[in-house]
């Protein structure tokens, strides 16, 4: 062999040559990275595989950790909110007499979001100067849709959603609410900073997923299909008899109604294998879908469209929905085995989102990724068919939604899961700035200033999870094995660890930190109290909900140094090299909470 | 064999490589440790189905007169302003994009290939992205019941020696399917950005401090493999592998030169220019683990942004979306090409890139100014050791009756073909059917240079790899 690498003299050079590297900077020869591959070290993580391949009728779940669990309500809640915040215990410890009467009061509660108070947050929106929340489709059209030389103003809409989104993950009362939004945008997936559908973004959230939410599927469906930022996003607007284009309908098949599960290629529509079942109403369905439905489905939604200025109609320009008769194809159509006559007009894109939403494809479709959500990668078929029987049997209800959140909520499955899944970079992160008790108001900025909210964004977007960052319309991920990845989980590390050092004006020594840890400790312990194991025991539970051993112990000896466990630390911020116990002392309280953050207690869920 | 585990098969191994003298790898039956190479393949994936008839258009020939038909708008001329740049050794049939400069550049120089007619020849056809991205990467001839990727499967097959620094890395935040569960692969989205360097100062790391930090002195990135047990679930072990990638990269420098604020940064050779975008940046992050000699076998990186269901543009227009895309690709490849081939050591010889997306798009351009999903592709194969400068594969044509459903160019070469001769001919590794389960009749195309092997499947025994414990 021209190449024999595996001969010993292959590696020699590039020990040396590592060796080398290291000491170019100063490193110790002990600090020579070790190696991804060497001996002992399996090469390949079968129970990531496993999970990876799970789908959504097996359920052969990854290996359950053998953990020392947190208690249920720390679980539970944070499975079904962005975090627990300080007060979240408390609040619902005070729902009823037992942890399952306060689960159900909880759930609920968040069912019915209306009703929750959420003041507070809506006055730190208030009070962001957000100058585009409020304006219609018609006025985010005129002003920000049509500008073309100021690129800021333009993806202002984009950039005041995403800002706002942060804020109520991190601090509206209706956390169940807030990550059903999450889930629908995720569902409903668009690139958020679109060159077209960035600018009417605000439409988008505050119009079309934010209604329907813990509403109804059907009418979403269609409320999307509509939305001028889906519209352009997947073409629908440019798709007319003459010129048909199929990217939208291919979507609607795959990820918003049926899915992959149920899609059966490039058959013949009539091919046995492809199954018969039932719609909602009880009326016989072809169960697979196959590229001919896509292409006839397109035939269906021709001529839906906006009014954007097309040269035929130049007046008609304010960027809402229209059907346009001419547009449409008339001729008769197929969709999975139903007969669309000739001349149905506009009717016949309703009547395809009424076989869509109705179809026993989309409700296990929809609900094993509700359950995935809120339960486990591989989600109980159990559960999955209990959840499909609610949202079959309520597909016309108008709260179809909650009720099949109640039965996902309330299952033994949903109680018992724990730890086969990790939050998602933004959701740790949100969680963080919440069990803080950080005091963050996103903002956008067109100066000149990398301001804190820049950062914390960028950062965000190195983690791989930026919301509406994702480019594809199938959503970010929402399997573990996804961002198990390195890169995904050191970037999620280099952010947390930076939250505790992020102050509100960035750069800025004398302003405030988001959120003052070592102001925190000290309204807590002072004098003979402020001892690392009361510390760290604090931060414990306040991140975590509970007193893991490894991590309480890594965090407290950190924090002790050389003092003794219950010995009084004295909290300030001065070099001390020979005695670690008073060196920078605040530095280190901050970086003990940044340990917590970083450590799997705190990513999993 | 069936019967035995791998546990003791292992330890039969172990066992007699003690009373031996040999290494125990010796001793891994179904594959050729000796075969394994040094060499370096990256993979470029362009995400959303790249359109390779604007990338790789028909110029002259039968299919001309079909092409500019399914195109009008969006054909590239062949004459005047943005003229296709033609390709030698092609019967005049093709040309390249001509915002491909630096690709054309390799193809005269003959370090490029142009594969014909690619894809997956496995029904059903798919034309989900999802799906046909999957399928791919995950090389089971459209089965997906697997959570690990082909070049997971070759990493574990290649016979590689026991120790690598970093034998694998994928550029992203999130893992390639094609990288799926290898626990040896480092995913980062930039070598620069890859880093624990956030926490407070005093407390971030012990090699904050020079020369030497306090005695007993343990900071935030000292700590924190604490808290990860690497024989935990798969959460832990995943983060445990994190930190460990995190170290191995920490001593190296992947910022740009500067004389005065980073002499240590990293200086491409050639005067190439990697720009300052994403593909380019990782591009040049792969190209200073290549010299760094840090064992790199397998590189995955990804241009996305191909699904141009609208809008793609034309290089004869001001207006040319498309062609931007292709400048960024050629660019990125062209300054990767040229920083690895100058200087003493042509490290190109050794490095093969091959460019693949999940499908081409249809031939027929829709009325929105762009293509919808297709079947049939091209490919690029880029090497010092690839036989370039002309064309591979076979094209049916693009008349009706030739085309897959009436509409789509044909699959006429498996894309397991091409990355089994890279498997075979560069990496050294024969396991192409174990890569590839259900590939079978593999012969060389004749794309990249190096000895032939007898392809294998490898033994079944290890085709989950080694049992953690």
């Amino acid at each position: 062999m021209a190449h024999a690498s595996a001969t010993p003299g292959f590696f020699a050079p590039r020990r040396n040559l590592l060796a080398a590297l290291a000491g170019a900077i100063g490193l110790p020869d002990e600090a020579v990275p070790p190696s991804m591959r060497r001996p002992g070290k399996a090469p390949l993580d079968t129970a990531l595989a496993d999970a990876a391949s799970a789908d959504e009728t097996a359920s052969k779940a990854a290996a359950q950790p053998n953990l020392t669990t947190p208690p249920a309500a720390v679980r539970w809640l944070t499975k079904a909110t962005f975090g627990v915040a300080p007060t979240d215990i408390a609040a619902f410890n005070a729902l009823g007499a037992t942890d399952d009467a306060r689960w159900t009061a909880w759930v609920e509660q968040q069912l019915n979001p209306a009703a929750i108070g959420d003041g507070a947050c809506d006055a730190r929106i208030a009070g962001a100067g957000f100058t585009t929340l409020a304006k219609t489709l018609q006025q985010l059209w005129a002003d920000h849709r049509s500008q073309t030389a100021n690129y800021y103003l333009r993806m202002l809409p984009f950039s005041e959603i995403e800002c706002m989104t942060l804020i109520r993950q991190t601090y509206s009362q209706r956390q169940l609410f807030e990550t059903m939004v999450d889930f629908w945008h995720d569902h409903f997936s668009v690139f958020g900073t679109d060159y077209d559908g960035g600018p009417v973004f605000v439409q988008f959230d505050r119009d079309v997923i934010r209604p329907q939410s813990l509403g109804n599927f059907r009418t979403m469906l269609e409320s999307v299909a509509k939305s001028t930022t889906m519209m352009y996003y997947l073409d629908l607007y440019s798709s007319t008899r003459a010129g048909p284009n199929e990217n939208f309908a291919r979507e609607l098949f795959e990820l918003h109604t049926l899915g992959a599960e149920n899609y059966g290629g490039v058959l013949f529509p009539d091919d046995p294998s492809l199954g018969i079942g039932q719609l909602a109403d009880g009326s016989s369905i072809r169960l697979k879908y196959v590229d001919n439905d896509v292409y006839e489905a397109t035939s269906a939604l021709t001529g839906w469209t906006l009014k954007n200025g097309h040269w035929q109609f130049p007046a008609e320009n304010d960027g809402t929905f229209i059907y346009r008769d001419d547009w449409h194809d008339q001729y008769q159509k197929y969709v999975l085995n139903r007969y669309f006559p000739a001349y149905g007009h506009q009717a016949d894109g309703t009547k395809l989102f009424d076989i869509l939403a109705a179809h026993p494809g989309t409700a296990h479709y929809v609900c094993g990724k509700l359950v995935r959500r809120f339960v486990s990668d591989a989600p109980p078929p159990s559960l999955v068919a209990s959840a499909v029987q609610a949202f079959m049997d309520n597909w016309q209800a108008p709260d179809q939604i909650a009720r099949v959140v109640r039965v996902i909520l309330n299952s033994a499955e949903f109680k018992s899961a724990w730890g086969t899944r990790m939050r998602r970079p933004a959701v740790a992160t949100v969680a963080a700035l919440r069990s803080l008790g950080a005091d963050f108001t996103p903002v956008p900025d067109n100066t000149s200033a990398w301001t804190t909210t820049e950062e914390f964004l960028s950062r965000l977007q190195q983690t791989g999870n930026r919301l509406f960052f994702w480019p594809a319309p199938n959503g970010y991920p929402d399997k573990q094995v996804a961002w198990a990845s390195s890169g995904a989980l050191g970037m999620t590390f280099r952010l947390l660890a930076r939250l505790p050092e992020m102050r509100a004006v960035n750069g800025q020594a004398s302003s405030p930190f988001l959120a003052d840890v070592v102001a925190q400790t000290n309204a807590v312990y002072g004098g003979t109290t402020a001892t690392a194991q009361n510390i760290a025991g604090l931060w414990c539970d306040r991140l975590l909900g509970y007193r893991p051993e490894q991590v309480y112990t890594v965090a407290m000896n950190f924090l002790r140094q050389n003092a003794a466990a219950n010995a009084q630390l004295t909290i300030d911020e001065n070099w001390n090299g020979p005695n670690l116990s008073r060196h920078y002392t605040q530095s280190r309280l901050r970086t003990m909470v940044a340990l917590i953050l970083c450590s799997p207690e705190f990513m999993r869920r | 064999m069936t019967t035995i585990n791998r546990r003791d098969f292992l330890k039969g191994c172990c066992a007699a490589a003690a009373t031996s003298g040999l290494a125990p790898t010796a001793f891994a039956a179904g594959f050729d440790v000796q075969a394994a190479t040094d060499d370096t393949l990256v993979v470029l994936f362009l995400r959303g189905g790249a359109d390779g008839l604007s990338l790789v258009p028909p110029v002259g020939g039968a299919d001309r007169a079909p092409y500019e038909q399914a195109r009008p708008t969006l054909k590239i001329p062949t004459s005047g302003t943005g003229a296709a740049l033609p390709l030698a050794n092609s019967g005049g049939a093709w040309g390249l994009h001509p915002r491909a400069s630096a690709l054309y550049s390799l193809y005269q120089s003959n370090h490029l290939a142009v594969i014909l007619g690619a894809g997956q020849v496995n029904q059903p056809v798919t034309r989900s992205h999802f799906d046909s991205q999957a399928n791919m990467e995950v090389g089971m001839g459209g089965q997906q019941g697997s959570g690990v990727g082909w070049l997971t499967r070759h990493l574990l097959s290649a016979g590689l020696p026991a120790n690598v620094p970093i034998p694998s890395v994928c550029m992203g935040s999130i893992t390639s399917t094609s990288l799926l569960s290898s626990t040896e692969t480092i995913t980062l989205g930039s070598g620069s950005d890859f880093r624990l360097d956030t926490a407070a100062w005093g407390w971030n790391s012990a090699d904050n401090y020079t020369p030497t930090p306090p005695a007993g002195f343990a900071g935030f990135v000292d700590v924190l493999p604490w808290l990860w047990n690497a024989s935990g679930d798969p959460l832990e072990r995943a983060g445990a592998q994190t930190l460990e990638s995190l170290k191995l990269m920490r001593p190296i420098n992947y910022g740009i030169y500067n004389a005065s604020s980073n002499p240590s940064g990293y200086q491409p050779a050639g005067g190439a220019n990697y720009g300052t975008g994403q593909l380019g940046t990782q591009m040049r992050n792969i190209a200073q683990m290549v010299k760094a000699g840090f064992g790199l076998r397998v590189a995955a990186v990804d241009l996305g942004g191909w699904d141009t269901h609208d809008g793609q543009g034309n290089p004869a227009n001001s207006y040319d979306y498309f062609g931007n895309k292709v400048q960024e690709l050629s660019d990125a490849l062209g300054a990767f090409y040229t920083d690895l081939s100058a200087g003493a050591t042509n490290y190109m010889n050794k490095v093969s890139v091959v460019v693949m997306s999940e499908f081409g798009r249809r031939v027929n351009e829709n009325d929105s100014g762009g293509t919808d999903h297709g079947y049939g592709n091209v490919m690029f194969a880029l090497g010092g050791a690839v036989n370039g400068g002309r064309t591979f594969g076979t094209f049916a044509g693009l008349s009706s009756g030739a085309l897959f459903e009436g509409a789509d160019v044909a699959v006429t070469t498996d894309y397991r073909r091409v990355l089994s001769e890279a498997m075979i001919r560069r990496l050294g590794n024969p396991n192409v059917y174990y890569a590839f389960p259900g590939y079978g009749g593999y012969s060389p195309l004749g794309i990249f240079q190096g000895p032939d092997l007898t392809p294998s499947a490898y033994d079944q025994l290890f085709k989950n790899g080694f049992e953690a414990a």
